[in-house]
């Protein structure tokens, strides 16, 4: 019975946050699938992490902070292994950079790739991909999630005023990528 | 402020604004789900001990060396004890005889007793000078008072509902 109403608990606080926590991820990878997945490994890795969970903070920030680490994580690993359309950067002969060039396809094609580009098409979110991860998940958390600054702070393991700073400029370069469009 | 500045802040707006009407995007049917399949949800001490040593006696060859292992001790005490128990056997006749009189005529002798006391005391005789009235909200009392504590101790034995989960401010 208790393990009962520790699932139906846990399906609860799924239900609660899944929203939020996908959107986030979804706007920091831009790759629906990989969003499920990450926003998976998050709620996964919360539950596990229950026990550890200390109740001075507020709950939303910890599984903010869980599921910003996650997408970050993911960034990273995709820089990492970001290859070269035009071939590897240390081949010589034509016959090497042929070889070790990828070919794009062109994803506009699959049913997954077309309800991305109607989800994260709009003006607004192409601008919001350009940004760099960290003013991202600042202005996400502030102006879609509706946070408080100290909140952010809290939730990425930043100084106050490195959050303001970050939404700032992240501010900033929206306005100048939305410039060109209104014109 | 300057006409730059105003139209700066009214720029600032705009973004504010667009950002604060995006949607919340959902995940695919199902995702709740999905998530369950892969928590493992925390088990009593207990139950995880009970499993581990099912799993440990149910593989195979193991079951098997169990169940044989039972087999050759029932065979083996029993080779040893049904011989000593027929060389005695007149021991334990006696020793039988002995106990079962001791504990029916005890028993017989109690029953008697309560038997003597309810019939030649005025016991019979209070008990049907209670009206009929009298009886039946006694009896009811006594249901109810019975079934009260009976409630109450399910209460107190239920598992409690719902974990440290749902206690969290959320």
């Amino acid at each position: 019975m208790a393990r009962e109403g520790r699932e139906a608990a846990y399906r609860e606080l799924v239900r609660r946050y899944e929203r939020p926590v996908f959107s986030l991820i979804y706007r920091m990878v831009r790759d629906r699938a990989l969003a499920e997945d990450l926003a998976q490994d998050t709620f996964v890795k919360v539950m596990n992490a229950l026990e550890s969970y200390r109740p001075e903070f507020k709950f939303s920030s910890w599984i903010f902070k869980i599921a910003n680490n996650v997408a970050i994580d993911q960034l990273r690993r995709r820089e990492l292994d970001t290859l070269s359309l035009d071939g590897a950067p240390d081949a010589r002969t034509q016959q090497e950079v042929e070889a070790t060039a990828l070919q794009a396809v062109d994803r506009a094609e699959t049913p997954l790739a077309e309800l991305e580009a109607r989800e994260l098409g709009s003006v607004i979110e192409r601008a919001i991909a350009k940004l760099r991860p960290e003013y991202r998940a600042c202005i996400l958390l502030r102006h879609v999630e509706g946070r408080a600054y100290e909140e952010i702070a809290e939730t990425l393991d930043l100084p106050l005023g490195t959050v303001k700073t970050y939404i700032h400029r992240a501010r900033q370069e929206l306005r100048e990528y939305l410039e060109p469009m209104r014109d | 402020m300057t006409h730059n500045d105003l139209n700066e802040a009214d720029r600032d707006t705009r973004v504010i604004r667009e950002l604060s009407r995006l949607p919340a995007l959902s995940p695919s049917p199902g995702f709740g789900d999905r998530v369950m399949a892969r928590v493992r949800l925390p088990q009593p001490k207990a139950v995880v001990l009970f499993r581990r040593a099912r799993a440990w006696a149910l593989e195979p060859r193991r079951a098997f060396a169990l169940a044989a292992g039972y087999v050759v001790t029932a065979i083996t005490t029993l080779g040893f004890a049904v011989p000593w128990l027929l060389a005695h056997s007149a021991a334990f006749r006696v020793a039988g005889n002995w106990f079962s009189t001791q504990i029916l005529g005890g028993l017989r002798e109690w029953a008697l007793t309560l038997a003597g006391w309810a019939f030649s005391s005025d016991f019979m005789t209070r008990v049907a000078s209670i009206g009929s009235g009298r009886l039946i909200a006694g009896a009811a009392v006594v249901t109810t008072v019975y079934a009260g504590c009976g409630l109450m101790l399910h209460r107190l034995l239920r598992a409690p509902r719902g974990t440290r989960a749902a206690r969290v401010t959320l």
